[in-house]
Formats: structure tokens, sequence, C-alpha cells
């Protein structure tokens, strides 16, 4: 038959061909998936339900130390508290206070611990328009200046409801002010932000550039 | 006929030949069926096969409550097989009067993330690879344009100064792109505003994922890998049951929550509050009383029509 | 009847007989095509056992190569209509006979379609949630859906007209016009209204700017028609040289008219998009801007694009010029086409689209070797699909294979001395 060197060439040259390629699928010598680069697991404060600080009534309910809201432990009650201020007008904390940090309101606004406290009687806070809140009721004074937030406040609207969004169903807990918002320095602190997102390919995307976004 | 050397051949040589030609025959058509045979080796590989009943599983939506409840069972075993932990999986309903809407207050977000890693935690994500259904975008003061956002931002602490935080995830649009363009109808929205998808269902050809404004619509590229102590046992069919490799997933409102009442993870565990979440029919609560009140509302990308139950706001 | 059955039985099996019987040209192409399909059967193999982490895809390039791919061969599918429409309407002698070679790459480029759709599926096992009636098909809202029926419809059509009228020939019987021409007819709209529903696949996602513009399907099936009659010219000048069969230079130069008119539109479209994008200077062009430009620092497709521009200007040039009607000058242009379009429809399309993310992320895209080795042996898959399919059907046509040279049937095929009737030596 012409041509029947070629056939047999082709078809033996097909046969080892095959069975290269059978060696090698068994072998399996190529395109292995990479194994992924190993993710730490994210760290639990990242998802835990704590507020921003413990307020005064939540460490009483839970039992901790609540030597701190114990004015008279120190204090005298026949003995009224003496401010003090210095050449710029600027209260001067006693070094039994220097833990508190001072900041509520810029340019020195609450510059008088009585604005809040009551002189009178330590254990007791006071409104401008005269109503007594024991320490750990503090909400209704914070809301005698900040009239919008407490509104929200009150619809829920701020702050950080948690439970039942269906009363129906469950109760619903609504934080006081001070869970979240230090007394003396409300601003709301900053905090080192949990871990980014992990690309798919983290060996394309290196190859790629610079990271993702700009 | 003549053999190569020119001489004449008689039936003999030609029943030489003809064996010749079948042994060259046979032996390429028996490499060939070897190295076919070998090219699918790969497979011994593959340990999530799929059973008879799970591959004739019926759609959500035509499941009797019998069935379901058998799917169910065979869940709840399949999750103890693979995580040694018995989980409870139910079949939540939508609840009647409800349309849950998010709303998120971005003078509050101070870009901690830990919405993000609460979701991973509550709904069962792979942990690697990472899926996050969250999106935290670190955007400059002066604009809403995601083309300037960053994403992997990583500083000592946050908020930063110049820039505010908004994070992302599905939106439960009223008019959604990704129920659209669905081919098998994996997923839809229920009549409490979550769009959900039906992981038994979902033939892993990301269409959706195209489709989506807000890339919120994330992919199982491999076998979803969750750390046995870390499995959330409270699952919901339509939720957070661990899904399989090739299936589509994203936020649902954490809706084994949500219908139970409660409130969804992510704002769970935000610090300062800036997540809210309700149902809108209720005139009494937080959301009404948001999107009555506040003035400047943003629904992301409003000019595609997707209407998103998402309203991100500014108190100050 | 039942003669009818075993007559038609026979017929395929003398067909299936004949695509084993070549001389070692044939037997090296076909053996080197296999070759490919199992290295691509080995890569999918893998990607079943590990999922779609093996390729270069990710949740923010969802769609790679696979759809790629997918897209240029719909439109290679289509573009057998600008045989058929010659011949059928216009009565282009030339053409006539060469028709069912068009039709039969449309087969084999349907086939690698629906292969390369499948390969892109994350849960292939479950296909069958497709099926109208048995799965929950979303007709007619979902464009996929859509694609799903006029893909398979228009396979069917061209499966039927080509498998009829060879059947025909082989019984030397004459065919009964309205058992084929009213579904060639047919399949002229159809053939349009496959690649115009791929084409919406894309133009109907609001969320991506990049496609959601109404010039993409008038540029799909400008491509499609550029780039399928350029490959059906190189198959043909292919047939001429390894059969007898008759194919004249005026039948390529016709095509060759073709291909001029449709890369001319496609250059215009082109030159109308990147006015519309770059002019205005809003601010959704972002993806375009990737694409050609590069955007922040990531150009990994600048060089691609323009590669393809090149490329089809200068064939546009070409064929305007009288030098193409040389068929050596014809064939590079040919050549220059292909390329360009497939880098146009492939990394100028798909992967713009996802680059930024909606979010604005940037995360570029390349296809992993299993990826690669999937689209070859698909690629192979087709080509061995159309080898075969020409194996069997210019024999039918040149009355070589016929119902008369049955009794001298025996083994191979056909007798002795028509052991290469086909194919020169």
């Amino acid at each position: 038959m012409k041509n029947s060197h070629g056939t047999n060439a082709a078809l033996t040259g097909l046969s080892f061909l095959f069975s290269a390629l059978a060696a090698a699928f068994l072998l399996n010598l190529w395109g292995r998936p990479v194994p992924p680069e190993p993710i730490p697991p994210a760290d639990p404060v990242f998802t835990n339900t704590a507020t921003a600080r413990v307020s005064g009534a939540e460490l009483i309910r839970t039992g901790g130390d609540a030597s701190g809201l114990d004015c008279y432990a120190c204090h005298d009650k026949s003995k009224p508290v003496q401010l003090h201020f210095d050449e710029h007008k600027k209260l001067v904390l006693p070094e039994e206070h220097q833990d508190l940090v001072m900041g509520h309101g810029r340019h020195n606004r609450n510059n008088n611990c009585f604005n809040c406290h009551d002189e009178a009687n330590l254990e007791l806070l006071q409104t401008r328009d005269g109503r007594e809140l024991k320490l750990v009721e503090s909400t209704p004074l914070c809301g005698s200046c900040h009239g919008p937030t407490y509104r929200d406040w009150e619809a829920g609207a701020h702050g950080r409801p948690s439970g039942y969004w269906n009363q129906k169903l469950g109760p619903v807990k609504r934080e006081d002010c001070v869970s979240c918002h230090d007394p003396h320095s409300p601003a709301f602190p900053s905090r080192a932000p949990a871990p980014g997102p992990h690309p798919l390919h983290p060996a394309a995307r290196a190859a790629s550039g610079s990271e993702g976004g700009h | 006929m003549s053999d190569p050397n020119g001489n004449s051949t008689g039936t003999a040589d030609s029943r030489a030949m003809n064996r010749r030609s079948f042994l060259r025959t046979s032996a390429v058509l028996t490499t060939g069926m070897a190295a076919l045979a070998a090219s699918l080796a790969p497979l011994m590989e593959l340990d999530d096969f799929t059973s008879a009943e799970r591959f004739m599983q019926k759609y959500y939506k035509e499941l009797t409550p019998g069935e379901m409840a058998r799917v169910l069972k065979r869940i709840e075993g399949e999750v103890e097989r693979q995580y040694g932990i018995r989980p409870h999986v139910r079949d939540l309903k939508p609840m009647d009067g409800v349309e849950f809407v998010y709303a998120l207050n971005l003078t509050r977000c101070i870009g901690c993330r830990k919405c993000v890693h609460a979701c991973v935690a509550e709904n069962n994500q792979s942990r690697n690879p990472e899926i996050q259904y969250i999106r935290v975008l670190k955007m400059p003061h002066g604009s809403i344009d995601v083309e300037k956002a960053q994403h992997n931002y990583a500083p000592e602490s946050v908020p930063e100064k110049g820039f505010f935080y908004m994070p992302v995830q599905c939106q439960q649009c009223k008019n959604p792109p990704c129920v659209k363009v669905c081919p098998v109808h994996a997923t839809w929205q229920e009549s409490d505003g979550i769009t959900v998808i039906d992981y038994d269902w979902c033939i892993g050809c990301r269409y959706c994922a195209a489709a989506c404004p807000y890339w919120a619509r994330h992919f199982n590229f491999t076998k979803p890998t969750i750390p046995k102590d870390k499995v959330n046992p409270d699952m919901a069919y339509l939720g957070n049951r661990p899904r399989r490799q090739g299936v589509m997933e994203k936020c649902h409102f954490c809706i084994q929550r949500t219908r139970a009442g409660r409130y969804p993870a992510c704002l769970e565990v935000c610090p300062t509050g800036a997540r809210k979440f309700g149902n809108i029919l209720d005139p009494n609560s937080e959301v009404s009383y948001i999107l009555r009140t506040k003035r400047v509302f943003i629904q992301l990308k409003e000019e595609l029509g997707t209407s998103p139950r998402f309203f991100y706001y500014f108190d100050v | 009847m039942k003669m009818a059955v075993r007559n038609y039985l026979v017929f395929l099996r003398r067909c299936v007989r004949i695509a084993f019987v070549g001389d070692w040209r044939y037997y090296a192409w076909m053996g080197a095509l296999t070759f490919f399909c199992l290295l691509g059967l080995n890569a999918y193999a893998k990607q079943l056992a590990h999922g779609l982490v093996v390729t270069g895809m990710s949740d923010e390039v969802s769609w790679g190569v696979y759809i790629a791919n997918f897209t240029f061969l719909v439109g290679v599918a289509a573009a057998a209509v600008m045989m058929v429409i010659p011949v059928y309407i216009y009565n282009n002698e030339e053409l006539h006979d060469l028709v069912i070679f068009g039709e039969l790459l449309a087969v084999a480029a349907i086939l690698m379609c629906l292969a390369f759709v499948t390969v892109d599926l994350g849960r292939p096992d479950r296909f069958w949630h497709l099926i109208p009636g048995i799965g929950q098909f979303n007709f007619p809202a979902s464009m996929l859906s859509w694609d799903v029926v006029v893909l398979n419809g228009y396979l069917l059509l061209n499966v039927h007209i080509c498998g009829y009228l060879l059947y025909c020939r082989y019984q030397n019987r004459k065919p009964a016009k309205w058992f084929y021409i009213p579904f060639v007819f047919v399949a002229i709209g159809w053939a349009v209204s496959i690649h115009t529903v791929t084409a919406f696949l894309y133009v109907g996602l609001g969320g991506r700017p990049f496609w959601n513009s109404s010039i993409v399907g008038p540029r799909f099936l400008a491509s499609a028609f550029t780039a399928g009659p350029a490959l059906i010219i190189l198959a043909l000048q292919i047939i001429r040289r390894v059969t007898d069969y008759r194919i004249t230079d005026r039948a390529l130069l016709t095509l060759r008219g073709i291909v001029q008119v449709s890369m001319l539109i496609n250059v215009f479209l082109l030159i109308n998009e990147v006015f519309k994008e770059f002019y205005s200077g809003n601010l959704h062009v972002a993806s375009s801007r990737y694409l050609y430009l590069g955007l922040h620092g990531y150009h990994a497709l600048v060089p691609w694009i323009w590669t393809a521009i090149i490329f089809n200007v200068v064939a546009m040039v070409l064929l305007v010029l009288p030098v193409s009607r040389s068929l050596r000058w014809l064939n590079v242009t040919c050549v220059l086409c292909i390329v360009g379009i497939w880098i146009e429809k492939g990394m100028g399309l798909v992967v713009p689209g996802f680059i930024p993310t909606p979010l604005g992320e940037i995360i570029e895209y390349r296809p992993s070797l299993n990826e690669t080795l999937v689209c070859f042996g698909i690629w192979a898959f087709g080509l061995l699909s159309y080898t075969v399919f020409l194996r069997m059907s210019v024999p039918i046509l040149q009355g070589r294979l016929s119902k008369a040279s049955e009794s001298g049937d025996r083994g191979a095929g056909e007798g002795p001395t028509e052991l290469r009737p086909a194919f020169k030596p």
C-alpha cells in the first residue's frame, strides 16, 4: 500500500504520544491547585458585641469593682468641694482625679464639674432646671443639652439597640449614653480596624501592582 | 497488491498485513483509551460527590412541608458529619406585614470592620478563601463616587481625618437585577424584601454577580473551609447553612435572626450604633423614624433604578 | 419504515467508519487534536475536583476566557448566514456548493460554545435545572435563558439542514425543497438572533456601564461577520488543498467582499465607541480608560487592545486595496481579522467590564494554566468535530460515498481503490 510507511509512523507515534500522556496525567505533573495563603482567624475582639466602654450601671450590674463610684469614701459630707482654676481659667484636676480626661465641649465649655455634678450631694447629678438624677441614671442629663441626639436616642435612631427588633418576640436593650460615651470626654475613641479583605489569587494581585483600590 | 519490497503477495501476506494493521490500530486505540481514562484521574480527588437524593432535590418553592423537613434533616446530618456538631436548621418563612429596611448612619461609621467579621462568624462563611458579604469603603470627604474608594486601608486607628466610611452589602433592591438574570430562578425576592438564594438550586453561572451593581454576590470558587469550633449551629435553609463549592451566596439580612425577630449580627457588633434595621411598615420602628426625620438619603447608584432597601444618611 | 431506519443506520455507520480512515497526515492531525482534547479534559477534571479556583477568575473578574471564547464562537456560528444569504437570496453560483461547509462550521462552533458554557458553570451537575418543565427556566426575563433557546435551536436547524442535504446526496435523491428551504430562511434570521441575544446578555446589565451601551449589539454582528467569513476563507482553502473538491477563487473573493464591508463597519463602530467614551469626559469611563490607557497603574490589557486595533485597521486597509485579491495577502488579512477580533471580543469586551468592580476596586485577571488547557481542549474538540464533518461530507458531496457503493463496502467503509479518494497523494 502506498504511504503505509507514513501511516505506520503516524500511528506508532500516536501510540507513544498517548502512552506518555497517560503517564503524565497519572503523575499529575502540572496544574496542581496552589494551597491558599493562610489567613489568621479574626481576633475575637472584632466579633464581640461589647459597647465602647463599661458604664457605671453596667459595672454595678455585673458585679465589677464599683468603688470608684463611692464619692464619700474620700470626700467629707460636711466639707464642700473647692474647684481650682489656673491662670487661663481652665479647671485644674486634683491629683486623685488625674485619671479623668476632661474634654466635654471645645473651648473649655464644660469647665466646671458642677455643670453636671451636684455640689451639695456628690452621689447625684443635677440638670439646669434643677432635676436631680442618680449617677447611674445620667441619660436625661445628657439629653437636657443634647436635644436632637436625645430625641433620636428615644426613637432608637441613636445608639446601639440589641436583641429583638420585633418586641412581640423578645426584648430590645437600649444602651445608656455613658455605655458608649465617657461623660468627661464624650468624643468617640478611635480604635484599630479589623483586617481587610483577602483576595482569592494573592500572587496574581501582587504581580499586577499596588493594593486594590488606590 | 505488493509489499514494500515489491514482491507480489498472496493471501498469506495480506493476512499478515491485516494483522499488522490490526495491531497498529488497536495499539493506538488502547493507548488512546488509557490516556482518556488517565486524564480523568483528578476526579478521584473530588470529595464533595453529589448523592442521588441531593441531585434530584426539588426547587425550594416546590418542596412540600414534608419534603422540606426531610431536606432539613439531611442537611443537619451532613453538617454533623462534616463539622462534628449537630446544627438546628430551620425553614423560616417571612412574617406578614413586614418589609425590612436597613439604614446606615455615615456620620457614625468609623470603619472598624467589626460588622464584616461578625457577619463572617454568624453566617458560616468560608474562612479560606475568605468570603465577606460586607465591604467597607474608605471614601474621601466630598464625594460618594465609589471609584474614589479605598478597600484595603489598614491604619493604626480609625477613623482617619478627611475620610468617611461606607459599608456596602447586598442592598436587597426592590427591583433586583440579579433576580432578573438568573436563568434557573435560583434567586428571588421574598415578601419581606430579602433577596434569597436556594443554594441547592444554583448552577453557578455567575450571571447574577455580573449583574449586581453593588458587587454584593459572592461565589464559592472552591470548597469552603470553616473551622469546626467556629460553626454557628443556629441555621436557616435560605440563610447561613454551609454552602458548597460552585454556588453563589450573599447577605440575606441574617435571615435566621431577623425572621425570628432579632437584629442582624452586623448591627449587634457595631460599636457606634451606625447601623439601623427594622420593619418599614411599622411606623414606630427606628427605621421609619429615620426615614421620616432625616432629610438627606443616599441610595447607592439610585439612577440604575434598582430601588435599594439600604439607605445611607448623615446626622451632621 | 423499518427499511428506512435500517438504511439510515447504515449511512451513519459508514459515515462514522470513514472518519477513521485517511492518510498519515490525517492521522497526525487527528492525533494532535486528540492530544489537546485530552489535555483539556484532564484540566477540566482538575477544575471539577477543586472548583473554579484553579482558573484565574475571582469575585472581581467573575467571567474570563471561557465566556470570551464563547462570545467569539457564537459570532463565528452566526457568520454561516453570510454564505447562506448570497446563495439562497442572491443565487450566487460560486458559493452554492460551499454553503454546507459554512453550516458545518456553524455546527462545530455551536458545539464549542456549549462546551465553553458548560466548563464555566460552578455546578454542571445541576444542568437539568435549566430544562423547562423539569427545572425552573427563567424565560423570558433572563437573557441567558434566551441564549440557551436560540443556541440549541440554531444547532438543531443546522444539523437538520446539513444532515438532510447530505443524506439526500448520499441516496442520490433530489432533496424536497419544503423540507429544507424554509429552515434555511429561518436560519438566516436565527443566526442574527443568536448573536444579538448574546450581545443582550451584556447590554442588559445596568450596573456595568462599559457594557450597558446600545453599540454592543451592532459591533458584535459586524465583528462576527468579519471573523466568521475570514475563518471560512481559510477553511475552504484547506479543503481545496487536502481534497479535490472544486472551490473557485471567485468564491473566495466573494467572501472577501463580505469581510471587507463588515470590517469597515466594525472599525467605524469602534471609532463611534471611543468618541462617546472619551469626548464628553463624564465619569463612567473607568473601564474604557483601563482598557485603552491603563488606570491607576494597572495596564495589563493595553498592549492587547492596541494590537487588536492595529490588526483590524491594517486588515481593513488591506481589504480595501486590490492587493488582498491575491490569495497570499488575503490569507494574511484573514488571520489579522480573526486574531484582532478574537482579542477585541475576549479581552476587549469581557474583562474590562469587570475592571474596576462596581465598587471601584481593580483586581486584574490572568488565565491560569488549567484554564488555558481547557480552552485549547475545547478548540481542539471543535476542530476535531469540523474535520470529522468534512471527512464525511466531502466524499458524500462528490458522490464517492453513496448508497450505490454500499454493496462494495467491506470493513474500511470503501473498497480498496477508494482508500484515499478524497485526499490527494
